[in-house]
């Protein structure tokens, strides 16, 4: 039982921004999808650092990142 | 390594591992910084791999900037030693060497010399990627030897001003009065000088700083590697956390980074004339080429 990140992806299409990409510490995980303009995040190798929920919610003010049990359908 | 020797034959590739494929398909081998740079990091498939790394680590995201940034991943070589930065540098679509403990920059001589003798028509990068206690405590004599010697080779030193890796000894750059496991009563000694003691040994390109600033730190990255290239030892002294042995929230590691980066890790770049002199020269050819390939594509639309 452990906590990743999941993108809200309806939001996150809003804003031209792929911030929370650029600092993630691990690599091919939190991913960018050009065509849908929204990042999504491989829950096999997320960590659940919320890192990424910093950049968005912290520094940009966007709440589009939030951390939910890992393999829990919401 | 060389592009050539990267790309496989395209029959080939179905019976190559998938993600050899995809690296080769979709990864920063011979491609621009615009195509596949930090800048876009999370659209391509990256050099690092999936490393053992503790969640939310500083150092594991500096090392992902790092492989992003390379000028020429197929035509480059990293050293490491024993730390934790190795668990991550191992990883990666790199060749990676690992010596003794503090050896990296005296086996990096070497091999940059050996690079000039075998391949004296091709530009090979070496860079050695260490923490403090191989950069600054154990290793200490190598590495300052080879910056006296004028090794042409980039040192980039990962601080987390602990021994992370083996239980939170202090070490060096431990900062005077930090407590840690292994320093209960606070650390008594000031943290060592790393950049003046490059400066003093004749590094030519020296950088402080804490990578927060994307842009920044790749810039800083790719200079420190051109300026190696022709002119003599570059340093590069990163401040990348331990949110373990500092007990730092892992929801915090970038706010840390930020408040380190306006003290004690307060960017501080160095250079020589002559490493002005080349930086100049291809950072300008760089802002040609990336006209020239603006100016194609907005004819190729016309």
């Amino acid at each position: 039982m452990y906590y990743v990140a999941k993108v809200n992806s309806d939001m996150c299409a809003e804003y031209k921004c792929n911030t929370c990409t650029l600092y993630c510490p691990e690599a091919n995980t939190l991913m960018f999808n050009k065509d849908g303009n929204t990042s999504w995040v491989d829950e096999d190798r997320c960590k659940g650092c919320a890192l990424c929920v910093y950049v968005c919610t912290d520094m940009l003010d966007r709440n589009c990142i939030t951390m939910e049990m890992a393999g829990h359908e919401a | 390594m060389s592009l050539k020797y990267v790309t496989p034959a395209e029959r080939f590739k179905r019976y190559l591992p998938k993600d050899y494929v995809e690296l080769v398909d979709f990864g920063p081998f011979g491609k621009t910084q615009e195509e596949a740079g930090p800048g876009n990091m999370g659209q391509f498939k990256e050099l690092m791999e999936e490393h053992p790394m503790c969640s939310g680590c500083w150092m594991a995201y500096y090392i992902r900037l790092i492989f992003a940034s390379l000028p020429c991943p197929e035509e480059t070589v990293t050293l490491g030693t024993a730390g934790c930065g190795r668990l991550a540098i191992s990883q990666a679509a790199v060749p990676f060497i690992y010596g003794n403990y503090g050896d990296q920059n005296a086996m990096a001589s070497g091999l940059t010399r050996a690079f000039r003798l075998r391949f004296p028509d091709k530009q090979k990068d070496v860079i050695t990627i260490a923490g403090d206690g191989g950069t600054m405590d154990i290793g200490f004599s190598m590495t300052m030897h080879s910056w006296i010697r004028g090794e042409r080779f980039t040192t980039i030193m990962l601080d987390n001003e602990v021994y992370g890796n083996t239980g939170g000894q202090s070490s060096g750059m431990s900062p005077k009065g930090a407590v840690l496991k292994m320093a209960p009563m606070g650390k008594d000694f000031e943290k060592m000088p790393a950049t003046e003691l490059a400066k003093a040994a004749g590094c030519v390109y020296i950088v402080r700083m804490s990578p927060t600033n994307i842009k920044q730190a790749a810039k800083v990255i790719r200079r420190a590697i051109f300026v190696a290239r022709e002119v003599g030892p570059t340093f590069i002294h990163a401040y990348t956390s331990c949110n373990i042995e500092y007990s730092i929230p892992t929801e915090d590691v970038f706010a840390d980074a930020i408040e380190l980066g306006r003290g004690r890790f307060k960017f501080d770049e160095y250079m020589t004339d002559e490493a002005k002199i080349v930086i100049e020269r291809v950072e300008g050819e760089e802002k040609a080429a990336r006209k020239a390939r603006k100016a194609s594509k907005a004819e190729a639309v016309n």
